[in-house]
């Protein structure tokens, strides 16, 4: 029990998510890459205002939820793209692809207009 | 209510009793094979047909006060929303959005630009646009006028989609014909009534519609559309704030149930990060989605969500129970944690704010009552009668459990939401009369699922014994006809009788419900406020435009920057049709610029001219029902003036002004109340008129009471103005006197006894227990007697009153100004 | 036919010469004064005090008055630019004045002098009430004064009084000091002490009081001391000016020749110093001194010449006021170091004393605060002797627009970087992603 049994479990947790992760495919990974891209500039920012304060708090807000927006459209993405989604069996990756070029494209108009 | 006769097409047999349904069906079924229309085709017809009527009804059922009266806008604030229309209008979108307006609150100023909701005015700037470029000239006024039935009329097209979504077409059909003359919304929508809440149904609606939708479909454009319909939604009106509550509940509910789905993640978490970031594009709304604890709900299920389902994944993706359970142990317990640490962090350090008492007084009821009086004084927020929900909802009432129980017996995620949307708003409109428009929509398409489901099961059975009886037979065929034909099973007839006699009541009620709200409409909440009617001796109609005689007289009559000073509310309309400078008004966002008007209103006119003087007003404006039996008059509102004023300044004290309890204005009145600077500019005059035939003179029919004070005397103002039916008064502000310090020249040396007499003991005359105050009031009684006699027999001049030093008071007045 | 015109011009100059003698705002000094006298001897017993008065330019009109025929106004114009009260007597006044015509001739804009005595009627006690000036109540009673009375060579009830309690001021009394003391003999008056538009010019002795000289005291009389004011003076907020005096006798030639000495002083002046105080103060009463105004009231940004309908915050902006004294015959421009602006919103956030370049232009420059709001730019300048000038010009100062604020701050750059890498990055991956094999 305690320590020794949490890092053995946390040991053989890692093994065994990496070797079902490498069974995905491709565009996945390539989503998953943009994901952690989005979420580390997310806490990079979110650190840096720790340190500096919040002054420019909109400024502050955009970058954040730009990141964080980001994030999240791109995991739904994947979760529309992923063959193994029984729901979304229907809906064409096309379609799933415009819809999230739209709601990114919005996002970021919106990103630059609270910028300033 | 379902259309049932014309699905039917074969024609009728000849030897059928030619009675009216089956004739009517016969002729329609023809009508439609004529246009060669297919089944599918017909019904589309039908229903189009039956929504564009629909459409119309909702618009043409909230013109009454266009046709009575004329067309105008009613209330206080559409007032405010008219006038910041028009400036948009005149000036430009981006003047309107830094607009400082310098003409209210005088001095403070308002920064209109940042202290509003602007859907509603770009709504009604882009209508009145459009409509120019396409060469229609029309006025903004009647642009205004007509926005909310116009948006009535669309709000019941997306209650359709909305029940089709949530139920069937059929239950859509009845949604919409319900919603478009349910009085719960129509009270705040006729035309005229150009308010923030018009458009915002509208926009609550569709925001739930398209999130709903997005919930089912799991796409990403619609999840996009609901962002942008609540993005609507927050700049047309403060209630956004139930919205992102109400869906972060209901996504709750569903991960609690097990009912989730990626389809739920998909909308939510699209919907809510643009949402958000589209909402704080408005000034007035700011930062408050991340700030303050109202909207700390939504935040904390999108948290939750992306630690769901992230768990969710790594389970699907493990395929091992046991490492997984560790793996969630520590998750959960890390998250949880890290959760709760960082909100208690934010609320105890106040940087995320806690509940405003507006939202606040909604959890708990009695809290604006005892902390927040001017919250309190609006009739709008007070709790909700049982008449007020019967008037508003008639038979929706009780078909509102009926379509619960249909919901519950059909369980998806669509009818979980409106089940939700239901509860949540029946419980806030129980606790506030204003919010029943808010729970409008969820009871109309509750009931309209009870209606539909029952109507339908009604009709299957009317017509399934028709259609086992006579294949050939339209729906049309008599029950006679049926027996006639020799039905195998003896039950059956009854059935369909019961059926048709049960569709007969429905088809009953719901006309029942038709003409009573029709009569709602017309009776209730047709009536501008502005102009008030009343019944004649003869029963003619007597119509009083009292306020805005007033308002073009202080617009023709008074210098430009003349500044007007009455209670906050009829600041709006001063501004708006007066366009005079106004010193507090109804947005009543500075409390202690309030109280100080509240004060000088009950002070007496010595101490109030000094507060005037102060504020460079100029003209002061009272309303004053006792000659027409108006009751909404300033002497009724006279009790929050009291209590507002006294509560920022606590040299007015409310006892002064009761006696056992109440406020009297008759001869057992309180002094202070007898010589108050409201009582003074109400009943100036007043003592002299006969109001009816049978009274005294000065008899005061808004309170039923001969007055105390008859012989009322100003110094420091004049009358300027009383309109016709005596319901609006002005008076002017005099000058200070040319050539003396008082108003008046007095004689330097003081009038003692009345001095201390007036200023002392008349203040806690009615008090007098202590024996201090009895010997005061005698030895004033005979100073006065004394010194009235020797003034009388050697100086002519009439009235001396040593006015007190009142310079002494302006100091700690200045200090308390401030802005809040 | 050609010639009407030009008789009708002839016919018309003569008015146009009575019209620009006349008062008006941009000459103060009045020109026709109206005397009501109550007996027609008075005219000749205090003929040095009015041709002192009409040596200066002022056309006097004596009438009785009781004359029917006077009257202020006709037709609504005032035929009078000032009023002398010598009628102490006068129960009732003829023509149409009456004193609610007298107090409004004042509230106008006019100027009056009145005299009284022990014979003052209720009218004029009346009339010096409306002023804010209370006339001893006892009819019968007179300043008696045993400490500072004129010796004289009969012992007389010491109701002459000498007096040189002189208020310390130079408009009032013009730059030369009054060596010798001023004769009166008359009735005293109150002022109320909060009320600040009336002066004392002339006080009494502390040990002065006001009673029946030829009674004996059965209680202690109510007016003593000096808050007996024998001589006051009222500048109303309209700038009137009006000047009450308890002794219509001090006017008189009489006392303007004799000779004076006061009690308990051996000097003895050859010449009281009643001509010298009384003309003195006449040319203030009339507006010969001591009259300001002011004019071209400027305010705008700094580096701009017209004046802007609203300032925002933190603006910097100048104020510019001229202000000029009328020396009897001109505008001279008036130098002061005190007038100062006050930038007014229900209490002052900036206040500043005016510069000035000498010549009457008065300046100054500072920033407008970060508060919003209707603001007021207030100068009230109010000296002793000197009209009160009271300026108040409206201002709305808004706060910053949308676009206003800093933009591009170095400490947000972070954020910047992050929000195009973002979208930078949302480019990149749309390429990866759909050219991905």
């Amino acid at each position: 029990m305690g320590k020794s049994s949490t890092t053995k479990d946390a040991q053989a947790l890692f093994q065994s998510f990496r070797s079902a992760y490498v069974a995905t495919p491709t565009n996945l990974k390539i989503i998953d890459l943009y994901v952690m891209f989005a979420v580390f500039t997310a806490l990079i920012q979110v650190v840096y205002m720790a340190m500096v304060g919040t002054f420019p708090f909109n400024s502050f807000l955009s970058g954040v939820l730009s990141c964080v927006g980001t994030a999240v459209l791109a995991v739904c993405l994947r979760i529309q793209v992923n063959k193994e989604n029984k729901e979304f069996k229907d809906l064409p990756p096309e379609r799933a692809f415009a819809d999230f070029v739209l709601c990114n494209l919005v996002l970021h108009l919106v990103i630059m207009n609270f910028l300033g | 209510m379902e259309a049932t006769n014309g699905t039917g097409k074969s024609p009728p047999t000849p030897a059928a009793k030619p009675d009216l349904l089956s004739t009517s069906s016969a002729f329609f079924s023809d009508f439609l094979k004529t246009l060669k229309l297919k089944t599918k085709q017909q019904e589309l017809l039908i229903r189009v047909a039956i929504l564009g009527l629909v459409y119309i009804l909702a618009f043409s059922t909230r013109l009454f006060s266009v046709l009575r009266y004329e067309s105008m806008i009613h209330e206080f604030d559409p007032y405010f929303n008219y006038r910041t229309t028009l400036f948009l209008t005149e000036k430009g979108f981006y003047e309107f959005w830094n607009w400082f307006d310098y003409e209210s609150w005088y001095p403070l100023g308002r920064i209109v630009g940042g202290t509003l909701y602007p859907g509603l005015m770009l709504t009604a700037a882009v209508i009145y646009w459009s409509l120019r470029f396409l060469r229609f000239a029309v006025h903004i006024r009647e642009v205004c006028v007509l926005t909310a039935p116009f948006f009535a009329s669309n709000t019941t097209i997306v209650a359709y989609f909305f029940g089709k979504e949530v139920w069937d077409s059929g239950a859509g059909l009845v949604a919409a014909a319900l919603i478009a003359i349910c009085p719960g919304y129509i009270s705040r929508s006729v035309a005229g009534s150009y308010d923030n809440e018009g458009v915002a149904i509208f926009a609550l609606l569709l925001t739930f519609y398209l999130f709903v939708k997005a919930v089912n479909t799991g796409s990403l454009a619609w999840a996009l559309g609901s962002a942008f319909g609540y993005f609507y939604m927050v700049s047309a009106w403060g209630g956004y704030v139930f919205i992102i509550n109400l869906i972060p509940l209901y996504v709750l509910v569903l991960l609690i149930t097990g009912r989730y789905s990626m389809r739920l993640y998909v909308a939510y978490n699209c919907m809510y990060v643009l949402g958000m970031l589209l909402a704080m594009q408005i000034r007035f709304v700011g930062f408050q989605h991340v700030q303050s604890g109202e909207h700390m709900a939504a935040m904390g299920v999108f948290f939750l969500m992306q630690v769901f389902y992230f768990l969710d994944w790594v389970k699907h993706l493990l395929n091992d129970s046991k490492l997984f359970q560790a793996f969630l142990r520590i998750t959960v317990t890390t998250a949880v944690g890290v959760g709760a640490v960082a909100m208690g962090v934010g609320t105890a350090s106040g940087y995320i704010s806690p509940w405003t008492g507006r939202f606040y007084s909604l959890l708990d009821p009695t809290y604006a009552k005892d902390h927040i009086p001017i919250i309190a004084s609006v009739s709008e927020h007070q709790p909700t009668a049982w008449s007020s929900f019967m008037f508003d909802f008639h038979i929706l009432l009780f078909l509102f459990p009926a379509g619960l129980y249909f919901c519950f017996k059909r369980l998806s995620d669509a009818t979980i939401f409106i089940v939700m949307y239901g509860l949540t708003s029946m419980y806030f409109a129980g606790v506030m009369v204003r919010l029943i428009l808010v729970a409008t929509p969820a009871v109309c398409l509750i009931s309209a699922i009870a209606v539909s489901a029952t109507i339908k099961n009604l009709t299957l059975l009317v017509r399934a014994k028709s259609k086992v009886a006579n294949p050939g037979a339209g729906k049309g065929a008599s029950s006679a006809k049926a027996s006639s034909k020799g039905l195998p099973d003896q039950s059956m007839p009854f059935q369909r009788n019961g059926a048709i006699a049960l569709l007969v009541g429905a088809f009953y009620l719901l006309s029942r419900y038709a003409t009573h709200c029709t009569w709602v409409t017309s009776e209730a909440y047709s009536s501008p406020s502005i102009v008030l009617a009343a019944r004649g001796a003869h029963g003619q109609r007597v119509i009083f435009d009292d306020y805005r005689e007033a308002y073009f007289w202080l617009r023709q009559n008074t210098p430009p920057d003349a500044k007007v000073m009455s209670w906050w509310d009829y600041g709006y309309q001063i501004t708006a049709m007066g366009n005079r400078t106004v010193i507090v008004d109804n947005n009543t966002w500075n409390n202690t610029h309030i109280a100080t008007v509240g004060m000088a209103m009950s002070s007496y006119e010595d101490e109030a001219y000094d507060i005037m003087r102060s504020l460079d007003v100029d003209y002061v404006l009272v309303v004053f029902g006792g000659v027409t039996g108006y009751s909404s008059d300033d002497i009724n509102k006279f009790l929050w003036m009291v209590r507002i004023g006294g509560g920022v300044f606590p040299v007015i004290k409310e006892p002064d002004y009761l006696v056992n309890g109440e406020y009297r204005v008759d001869k057992g009145a309180a002094p202070k109340m007898l010589n108050c600077l409201m009582y003074k500019l109400s009943y100036y005059r007043f003592g002299e008129l006969t109001t009816e035939y049978g009274k005294p003179s000065g008899y005061d029919r808004a309170r039923g009471v001969e007055i105390g004070n008859k012989e009322v005397k100003l110094e420091y103002l004049e009358e300027a103005f009383t309109t016709s039916n005596w319901i609006v008064r002005i008076y002017k502000v005099k000058p200070p006197n040319n050539r003396c310090w008082s108003q008046l020249c007095a004689s330097t040396r003081l009038d003692f006894g009345i001095w201390l007499h007036v200023n002392v003991v008349a203040g806690s005359m009615h008090s007098a227990s202590s024996t201090l105050n009895w010997v005061l009031f005698c030895a004033s009684f005979i100073i006065t007697v004394f010194e009235q006699a020797f003034i009388i027999t050697k100086m002519p001049l009439a009235f001396k009153r040593h006015r007190s030093s009142s310079k002494a008071n302006l100091c700690p007045l200045r200090a308390i100004w401030k802005r809040e | 036919m050609s010639r009407l015109p030009l008789i009708f011009l002839v016919a018309v100059i003569p008015f146009l010469s009575t019209l620009c003698t006349s008062f008006s705002p941009e000459k103060p000094s009045d020109r026709r004064i109206l005397v009501l006298l109550d007996d027609l001897a008075l005219q000749s017993s205090h003929s040095l005090f009015f041709d002192s008065l009409s040596s200066r330019g002022y056309a006097l009109d004596f009438k009785l008055a009781d004359d029917p025929k006077i009257g202020l106004k006709r037709y609504g114009q005032y035929l009078y630019d000032g009023l002398i009260l010598f009628a102490p007597s006068a129960d009732r006044f003829g023509g149409n004045i009456d004193s609610a015509a007298i107090v409004d001739f004042i509230d106008v804009g006019h100027d009056l002098i009145i005299a009284a005595d022990n014979s003052a009627s209720e009218r004029i006690r009346e009339i010096a009430t409306e002023c804010g000036v209370d006339f001893d109540d006892d009819q019968a009673a007179m300043v008696v004064d045993h400490t500072s009375y004129a010796v004289s060579d009969t012992e007389g009830d010491h109701t002459l009084i000498a007096s040189d309690d002189f208020i310390q001021s130079e408009v009032l009394l013009g730059s030369n000091k009054i060596e010798a003391p001023v004769l009166f003999q008359g009735i005293g008056h109150s002022l109320n002490p909060a009320n600040s538009l009336v002066l004392k010019v002339l006080s009494a002795s502390s040990a002065a009081y006001s009673a029946n000289p030829k009674t004996k005291l059965s209680s202690p009389p109510s007016l003593t001391g000096s808050a007996i004011s024998l001589v006051s003076v009222v500048q109303a907020r309209n700038n009137a000016r009006v000047l009450i005096s308890g002794s219509l006798s001090m006017f008189s030639n009489r006392f303007f020749r004799s000779e004076v000495q006061k009690a308990g002083s051996s000097i003895k002046h050859a010449k009281s110093g009643n001509e010298q105080f009384l003309t003195e103060l006449s040319k203030w009463v009339f507006h010969e001194r001591g009259h300001l105004k002011a004019v071209n009231v400027r305010h705008n940004k700094v580096g701009e010449a017209n004046e802007p309908s609203m300032y925002r915050i933190n603006d910097d902006l100048e104020y510019a006021v001229e202000i000029y004294e009328w020396s009897g015959k001109s505008w001279e421009p008036y130098v002061a170091n005190d007038v100062q602006v006050q930038f007014y919103m229900m209490s002052p956030y900036v206040l500043k004393t005016l510069s000035t370049d000498q010549k009457g232009l008065y300046f100054t420059a500072f920033k407008v605060p970060d508060v919003y709001g209707v603001f007021q730019f207030k100068v009230e300048y109010q000296q002793l002797g000197y009209t009160s000038l009271s300026l108040s010009k409206q201002i709305p100062v808004r706060p910053f627009r949308h676009n206003e604020y800093e933009r591009f701050l170095t400490a947000a750059f972070p954020y910047y970087g992050a929000s195009f890498s973002m979208m930078a990055g949302f480019f990149v991956f749309t390429f990866a992603y759909l050219y991905n094999k």
